[in-house]
Parts: C-alpha cells; structure tokens; sequence
C-alpha cells in the first residue's frame, strides 16, 4: 500500500509545488526557489528509494477500458531516475541562473509540471493515461519558451504547433492500437506488425521522434535555442525529450509491437535516423553561435538513438539506449556550460568570444569532457554507445554505416571549432574581467562530466544493470555489450575518422587563419554552398512548407464557404426578386388578363373534375 | 418530492418569468438584472434536483392528453436532465456577464425578456416528449434569436437576423414535413409510442433527410451555416448563447434524441453524416484561418467543432457517442468563454479585427489567460476537458473502421490549433498595434470568463463525473447504437 502512495507522489509532489509556486509564493523568489529545489531533490530520493521495485497501480476511470494505471518496472524506474537526477542537478543550476529575470515564478512553475507529467509519460500503463501526461507536456513547452525573450512567443507557437500536430497523429496511432490490440494496457499489448497495425505503428512512432526532436519534426529547437531561457535547452530539448522519446520508442518497437529486421518499418526507421544524423550535424558545423550550434547536435544525435533502435539487432537496440542516456548527459552538460558562458560574458555568439578558457577552468575542463564524450573519443561514454550504434547499423546495410561514420567526422570537427573558438585563442579585450561562475552553477556540470567517465570506463555498469534487461535475456542472446568493443575494425575506423577531424580542423585554421571560420572550405564548397544558402533562408523549414500548404487549403476553403455565403446572400434573392417580378407582371390589372386566367382556371378545375 | 412539479418548473419558471421581466423593470433595473439571473438559475438548480432520480434510473414523465390526439408531454430522463443542465447553467454565466456588458445599451427589457425566454424554449425544448411541442419550442428560439442577433437594429444587422431566421426556418418547415411522414407512419406524434412503433417498421429514409435539413439548418452545419458568422454582429454574451448553450446545440441535442434514443439510423447515414460534418468541419476551420474578424473566426470554429460532435453521434459508436456527448458540456462551456472573451476585448478596444490588435496580455491578463485555457480546451489538449472528449471521438470512429473519416477530421484538428493561436498570438502577444490603452473595465464581465476558463480546466481533471453521467445516458440508448 505504501509503495502505491510512494508511487503516486512522484507524480502528485511536483505537482504540489507546482501550485504552491503558482499561487503562495509568487512574490517571493527565494520562497519559489526553495520550493523547487525541495521538490526536485525530493522527487530524487523517492526515486531512488523506488528504483529496485515493481509496482503497479490500477484505478477504474473512465470505462472503455481507460482505466487509471500506473507500473514502475525496471526500464520506467530507470528513466524516472534520469529524470530525476537532471531535474534536480538543473533546478540546482536555475537557481543562480535565472535570479533576476522575469518571469522566474512561471519558470519553476513550468519546470515542476513538466516533471510532474514526464513522471506520468514514464509510469503510466494505460495508453490513455500517456497520451494524457504526454500532451500535457506541450502546455509547458508553451510556456517555458513563451516567457524567453521578447519574440519567443513566435518559436513556442512554432513548438506547440509542431508537436501538437504529431500528438493529435499519436492520438489516433493510441485510438487504433487499442481497437486492433482490444486492451488499453500497454503492458498486454503484443501486436504483429502489418496492414492496419503497421499504419499505428507508423502514427506512433511519429509522436515518439517528434518528442524526441528528430527530422522532421525538428525545426523549432535551434529557434528556441535563441530565444527560450537557457535552462529550458538543457532540461527539455537535451535531456527530457530524448529520455521520454527514446523511451516510449523502444516501447513501441519492444513490447507492443514486434519491430524485426525484416520489417520495410524498420528501413523506414533507419532512414529516418540517418537522414537525421547526416542533415542536422550538417548544419551545426556551420553555426557561429554556441547555443544554436549545439541544438542542432541535440536534432542529430537522436538520429544515432532512432538509427541503433531501428536496425532491431541487439547491438544496435543497446547501442540506441546507451546513447540516449549518455546524451542526456553530455548535451545538457554542453547547454549548462553554454549557460554559464552566457551568464559571464552576456553573448554566446563565437565571433565575441575567444580565450575565456583560462579565465573559467572549470566549465572549460567540463566542457572538453563532454566534447570528448560527443565527439565518440575512448574512454569516455559517447565512443562505446557509438560504437554499438556503428555494430548494429554495420549488420543492416553498408550505407547506414558510413552515413554514421560521416556524422561523427563532422561531430567532432564541431566541436573542435566550437572549443577552439569560445575558450582558447585570443581573449577579447572586453572578456578581461570575466570570472568562473559560482558554485551551484559549477556543481551540476561537474556531477554530469563525472558521469560522462563513469558511464565510459566502467560500462559494464549502465549496460548490464540498466540497459540489458529492457532487452531480456532472450532477446540480447548471451551477447555482452560491456567492456571494450569487441570489433577492433569498427574501433580503427572510429580513430581514423576521428584523426582526420583533427587534422581537418588544424589545415582549416592554419589555411583561414581563425577557429571560427574552420569550417568555411565545407561551408563554402562548390555544390554545398548553394544548399547551405537555402537551409540558411529557411527553404527547408518542413514547418514553412506545411505552413504554405495549409494556408493554400484554407484559400481554398475559404473560397468554397464565400460560394456558398452568395448562394444565399445573392442568387437565392435574386431568384425569389424574379420570380415575384414575373408574379407582379402578371397583376398588372388589365380585365381581358384577368378574364384569362380565370378561363383558364375554369377549365383546369374541370378538367379535374372530369378524370 | 413531487419530481413531475420541478420538471414542471425547470420549463415553466423561464418560459412565464420572461414575460414578468418588464414589469419588474418598473421596481428597479438592478431587480430586473437579479431577477432575469434568479429565473435562469432557478431552471439549473431544478434541472439538478432531478439527478437524483435519474442516477437512481427513473425517468420523470409529465402527461395530459389534449383534444384531436394530441398531448402534451415532458419526459426527462438523462440525456435530457444532461442538456438542460449544460444549457442552463451556461446561460446563466452569460447572464451574470450581461449585467456588465449590457448595462450601456438601450433596451435592456427586451434584451433580458428575449434571453430567459430563449432559454425557456430551450428547457421547453429538451424536455419535449412530442415532437409538435418540440417543434413549437424550436420556433420559439428561432423568434427570440432573430430578435437578438437584431438587437442594435442597425440596417446590416437586421438583414443578419433575417438570415438566420429564414434559413433556420427552412430547414425547419422541411423538418415538420419529416415529423408529419413519421406521423403518418406510426400513428402519433409522442416520441414513446413511435419508439415502439419504429422497432417493427423503420422510419423512412426521405423522412430522415427532411429532419437532418432542419438539424443541420439549426446546428450550422454545411452548407446551411453562414448564417452562424454572420449572426456574429450580435451583442457577445448573444453569441455566446447562440453557439455555446442554446441554438446551435438544440440540432445535436434533436438528433441525438430521435436517432440515438428513438429510432436507428439506417447503416447508410452512419456514413452520410459524417462524411457531411467532416467537410464542414475542414471548411469552416480553413475559412476561420482566413478571417480577420475574432468573433466570424470563433463562429466558423464552432461550425467545425459541430462537426466533430456529429461525428461522435452518428458513426454508430459506442464510445465515440459517450465522446459527442462530452463535447457538448467541454464546447459549451470553452465556446462560451471564448466569446464572452471577444466580448471584453470588442467592447474595450473597440474593433473586432485581430489584425488592428495585439499585445493585450499586458493589460487583460485574466481576459488572455481565460481565452488560452478555453482555445487549449477547444483544440483538445490536457488536462482541460476537450481533450477527452475529442479523443473518445476519434477513438470511437476509429473503432468503425472508417478510417478516411478520421484522417478528414485530424486535418480539422490541426487547423483548430492554427486559427486559434493565431487568433491569441495577434490579439494578446507582440507589440500594441492599437493606440487605446484597453483595460478591463468591468470585473462581473472578467470573473464570468474566469469562472468558465476555470470550469474547462476543471472538467478535464475530475472528467469521471461527467463521463459517469454519461455513461447513464449510453445505458438508456441500449439497444440502438452498438
């Protein structure tokens, strides 16, 4: 009994907190502050307390099946505590951060429902009850981007949009799921692929990688990147969407439907993932902004997550859910860094700064760590979740593969450029008093540079204690994924690329004279120019285009409702003036008229009478 | 408790109090103001006292014969006990507003006369067993509402009214042909004697069409709606009536009277009509992305939303019945709160046009945040209560396997999200485009938004009790939808 309670606080405790921000302390900041910071750390121990349970909570609700099911299992108990952990580490972080700007109230407001409703996407056992908490994380996302500068309203309208259409898509993949598989409970359902089951299959996997900011779905996080506050970047986009995204993913691929390699849905999948990786990692080498150049990494590293999910090997699966915890935790340490950055020198633009690295040691060493981590540099966690990713995706097919490899090239030329261009080089004379940012801000992101190690070198840890029983004995096969990998190939192509990134950078700086234009000459090549100028106007923008389409249906829409409108407003009485004209002719008041008509009338009522 | 006497009063106490209204006036106008709200609240809080008994399954039944076979009869049993609790308690919100939005124009007795009567009609309506007294209280609120959305007897407006009333009068006359073929069919007018007689021998399908025209007119359904935008030159809390509470409702609410708890639909119009509401919905909604003026864009969305509540009743879906039925509470109780909203913004900037507003949210906060949480309800998102309720629809319609039809009507939802943050991002973010510094003058006017902003929140988190409700109403409909 106890443990149900314990069960419903993870949700109900945020949620508290929530409205006693809302409504109590909303003139007082360090009341609020306090209050978030309890709730998170709170939230924390329970779920650590929680974390070696199996529990279930089940309340009828609504009939139809839609009952009120909570589970916490080994794989939701995992994610709650990622959540967990990044909510506090960040409201930790928030709290220097965001001391003095506008809107703080509604900051930690927004920040502990969304933890409330993520606890609710990870626990629930009831489609209904997802897809509840699920939505209802796009009223956050709203917020917490509406209250960033003064034009963020335009990129949270972005966001809901985007995201809102792919859940109503999730909605109707959730209505067909239930119907085909006759039960809402996500733990019973065990649908065959094909026909009707491939199309919900399809409709949910889109609610999953749009949550996960996958292409092409992705276009709103560079634009939040400028305009939301920082901490949003490092909690939702870095951290929370890709755990609830990758995490309802591989539910769906898993357990309630049978995603095998010989699925097209799975070639759909990888594609998706490569494309994603290729694309997004693209554009982030030619970002000259900290945040920007970052977020487009936060779109291209889930194509590695969707890619190693879709290839359904094992190598792959592993491969997909190591990275998606590992980026978690470099990406939002990448964003905190980013923050403090921005914090110190008031611009994360490349161009203004240069040479802080010596002047904030800290961020920078914990910045190098996870630009190591990201780029897939041994021994820290993003090279073996990589690797895994590369095993996997090397058993489906050569292409994906290379498309892979390719990214990490430019991954890691990126961040090269990125690290060059904010901490070393020449200091700028108006940077001369810049100072490392206090602790609070610092402990958060050396608590997740440390975890970049553990998860490196002791491995055998997330992939044994966490990751290997998603999976099942059955399914991993005996395969072990802990410990170095095992193809050395794979390994020799990863340090090769990884050495041509290096000397790549060197030639460029040594050719163009500056870090920041090191990825000119790929910036500029002869065809990639031309496409990089488009990508640059927004050509590309998938929500542009669905923009100009929708407008054109609602031209046409409108034009249908305006031919109907004159129906009525002009050819009805225009018709009914006709017809009362020709009445009124034919009264004109002459006798031998009128004699007619009544001759005629005689006769017919005759005529009549006759038959 | 003598249950058929409150069944009495609930359509009574309006439908005689309206006319008791000018004298009252005579007192003082702030009597006159309590009184038309006390009359309203009167008919809701006898609509509840009849819960009780329907939770316990009784129906209450009011019956005299008249002479040359007619009869007058009022059955409330639950759908009915539902409708007229939505309804009134609605209305009564847009009453309370009234005082402040009103109380600048000339004649008010007409106006608060013709609002508690046309709720009177309503009641009268819901609660008709008989479809000659049906009939009547229908052209009851044809009357009152041509006589409202004429209220400031400017030229265009009265040529508005006059839209409305012919068009829905069209249609209506059709319909009482249906009602005269039904009639002649079985034998009697009383909705229980042709729910016995149908079981045998099904009601014709020209009989259908003819009263689906009178629905479709009523409920503003394609493509007999224009009249709906156009009556949008009526005082807001009007609009708010006509679209949230009475009239737009009265056409859902007859048709799931006589085809889900009188007779069955042939298979043939579980296709016909929504394929009708999904090309009205998808219509509507796009037109609603074109208009610049706020209260035509909430009038097409109302169009398209009533186009997902005749998907819910007529697919022939259990749950997706149960989802129509909430939609009518959770559109109620939003659609109201979204024109109450363009009440306050019309009266305080002075323009309709959203294109000539912008950055209220500084000085309307509540106004704004009532009308976001009332758009999140209309589009669906939780935990406000739209949300469940599209999805019992869609869920329900996808259990019919028609699944182009649901794939029509996702394309309505995703316009639902454009038209209406466009509509919020214009008016209520960015900069000032408008030199007025618009405040909110009147706070009766911004509670009543609150209240119903409030409600659309509450709904969705505690949607057991209404879905219970429901639940009661499906067990009534046994045996005629699956």
């Amino acid at each position: 009994m106890i443990d149900k309670l314990l069960l419903l606080l993870l949700i109900i405790l945020p949620l508290i907190a929530a409205v006693k921000i809302l409504i109590i302390f909303r003139k007082f900041p360090k009341l609020t502050e306090a209050a978030a910071l309890s709730a998170t750390l709170l939230n924390l121990l329970l779920a650590i307390i929680l974390f070696k349970s199996e529990i279930r909570f089940f309340a009828p609700w609504l009939g139809w099946g839609l009952d009120f099911s909570l589970r916490l299992y080994h794989f939701s108990a995992f994610i709650i505590l990622a959540i967990a952990g990044f909510s506090f580490l960040i409201a930790l972080y928030s709290v220097v951060f965001m001391r003095g700007k506008p809107c703080l109230n509604q900051f930690y407001v927004y920040f502990l429902l969304t933890l409330a409703f993520a606890n609710g996407v990870v626990l629930s056992d009831n489609l209904l009850i997802l897809l509840f908490f699920w939505e209802g994380l796009l009223l956050t996302l709203f917020g917490m981007i509406a209250i960033g500068n003064k034009n963020a309203f335009q990129v949270a309208t972005k966001a809901f949009i985007i995201v809102g259409i792919t859940d109503l898509c999730m909605m109707i993949g959730i209505a067909l799921t239930g119907y085909l598989s006759g039960t809402m409970a996500i733990s019973q359902i065990n649908l065959p692929l094909g026909g009707l089951a491939s199309l919900a299959f399809i409709l949910l996997i889109i609610g999953a990688i749009s949550k996960s900011g996958s292409m092409p779905f992705h276009s709103w996080i560079p634009d939040a990147a400028m305009d939301a506050p920082l901490p949003f970047m490092a909690l939702i986009p870095a951290a929370f969407e890709k755990l609830l995204g990758i995490y309802f993913l591989t539910r769906i691929c898993l357990d309630m439907f049978r995603l095998n390699v010989n699925s097209w849905l799975s070639i759909l999948l990888m594609i998706v993932g490569a494309v994603t990786i290729i694309l997004a990692v693209m554009m982030a080498l030619i970002q000259k902004n900290y945040k920007r150049l970052l977020s487009y990494h936060a779109i291209s590293q889930v194509g590695y997550m969707i890619l190693g999910i879709g290839t359904a090997v094992p190598a792959g699966i592993v491969g997909g859910l190591f990275h998606m915890i590992n980026n978690a935790l470099y990406k939002s340490c990448l964003f905190l860094t980013g923050g403090a950055v921005e914090k110190q020198t008031g611009t994360t633009n490349l161009e203004e700064l240069g040479g802080i690295g010596s002047k904030m040691p800290v961020t920078f060493i914990c910045f190098i760590i996870t630009a190591l981590s990201i780029s897939g540099v041994p021994p820290f966690n993003g090279f073996f979740s990589k690797e895994l990713v590369y095993d996997g995706a090397l058993q489906r097919g050569n292409i994906f593969y290379i498309i892979a490899v390719l990214g990490s090239f430019f991954t890691a030329a990126s961040f090269l450029k990125l690290g060059h261009a904010a901490f070393l080089g020449k200091l700028q004379e108006k940077n001369n008093n810049v100072r490392e940012v206090s602790f609070s801000m610092l402990l958060p992101m050396i608590v997740i540079a440390l975890l970049c190690i553990v998860f490196g070198v002791f491995n055998y840890l997330p992939l044994n204690k966490l990751i290997g029983p998603i999976l099942g004995e059955s399914r991993l096969g005996g395969h072990n994924f802990s410990g170095f990998p095992v193809n050395m190939k794979l390994v020799v192509v990863s340090v090769v690329v990884l050495i041509a990134a290096l000397l790549n950078h060197i030639f460029a700086v040594r050719v163009k004279g500056s870090a920041i234009k090191a990825s000119d000459h790929i910036h500029h090549a002869p065809v990639l120019s031309a496409i990089y100028d488009r990508a640059e106007k927004r050509f590309f923008d998938p929500y542009d285009i669905g923009m100009n389409i929708t407008r054109k249906i609602s031209k046409v829409a409108f034009l249908c409702d305006k031919a109907i409108d004159w129906i009525y407003n002009v050819l009805i009485v225009k018709l009914t003036f006709a017809f009362t004209n020709e009445i009124k002719r034919l009264h004109n008041g002459s006798y031998s008229m009128y004699l007619v008509w009544s001759l005629l009338g005689l006769f017919l009522v005759a005529a009549f009478l006759v038959h | 408790m003598r249950y058929d006497l409150v069944l009495l009063n609930t359509v009574l106490i309006p439908v005689a109090g309206a006319f008791i209204l000018p004298l009252v006036a005579r007192i003082s106008l702030k009597t006159r103001d309590f009184a038309a709200l006390g009359l309203v609240l009167a008919s809701f809080v006898f609509s509840l006292l009849l819960i009780p008994q329907i939770m316990a399954g009784r129906a209450v039944i009011i019956f005299s014969q008249l002479p040359l076979g007619f009869n007058f009869v009022l059955t409330a049993d639950a759908l009915a006990v539902f409708m007229a609790c939505v309804s009134s308690f609605i209305s009564a919100i847009i009453i309370l507003y009234s005082f402040g939005y009103i109380s600048h124009y000339e004649n008010q007795n007409e106006y608060y006369t013709m609002v508690v009567l046309f709720l009177g009609a309503m009641m009268g309506l819901v609660f008709a067993g008989n479809l000659i007294l049906l009939y009547v209280f229908w052209e009851i609120t044809a009357i009152t509402s041509w006589r409202l959305i004429g209220f400031f007897r400017e030229k265009k407006h009265v040529i508005c009214a006059d839209k409305a009333f012919l068009v829905t009068m069209f249609g209506a006359v059709l319909m009482l042909i249906g009602f005269i073929s039904i009639f002649q069919q079985t034998g009697s007018f009383d909705l229980a004697v042709i729910k016995e007689s149908v079981k045998t021998n099904p009601v014709s399908n020209l009989a259908i069409a003819l009263i689906l025209v009178g629905i479709f007119s009523k409920s503003a359904t394609l493509p007999f709606h224009t009249w709906l935008p156009d009556a949008g030159v009526a005082p807001s809390p009007v609009t708010a009536l006509l679209h949230a509470a009475i009239l737009v409702k009265i056409g859902v609410y007859v048709f799931a009277r006589l085809f889900l708890t009188t007779f069955s639909l042939a298979q043939f119009w579980h296709t016909a009509v929504p394929i009708i509401a999904a090309i009205s919905a998808i219509v509507s909604a796009g037109a609603a992305l074109r208009e610049t003026d706020i209260k035509r864009i909430i009038a097409y969305s109302t169009v398209s939303q009533i186009g997902f509540i005749f998907l819910g009743l007529s697919i022939g879906n259990e749950l997706a019945v149960a989802g129509g039925l909430l939609y009518i509470l959770m559109h109620g109780l939003a659609k109201a709160g979204l024109f109450l909203c363009a009440g306050i913004i019309e009266q305080n900037t002075k323009t309709k046009d959203i294109t000539k507003l912008g950055g209220l949210i500084k000085t309307m906060p509540v106004t704004a945040m009532a009308f976001l949480f009332c758009a999140f309800s209309v589009m669906g998102i939780p935990p406000f209560g739209g949300f469940f309720s599209k999805y019992m629809v869609f869920a329900g319609a996808v259990e019919t396997g028609h699944l182009w039809i649901v794939f029509a009507f996702l394309v309505g939802a995703f316009l639902t999200i454009l038209y209406l943050f466009r509509v919020f991002n214009l008016v209520f973010l960015g900069e000032a485009r408008s030199l007025i510094q618009a405040k909110e003058k009147s706070p009766i006017m911004v509670t009543s938004v609150a209240i119903l902003a409030v409600l659309s929140l509450v709904g969705g988190i505690f949607i057991n009790y209404p879905c219970g409700f429901v639940q009661i109403i499906l067990a009534n409909m046994a045996g005629i939808i699956k």
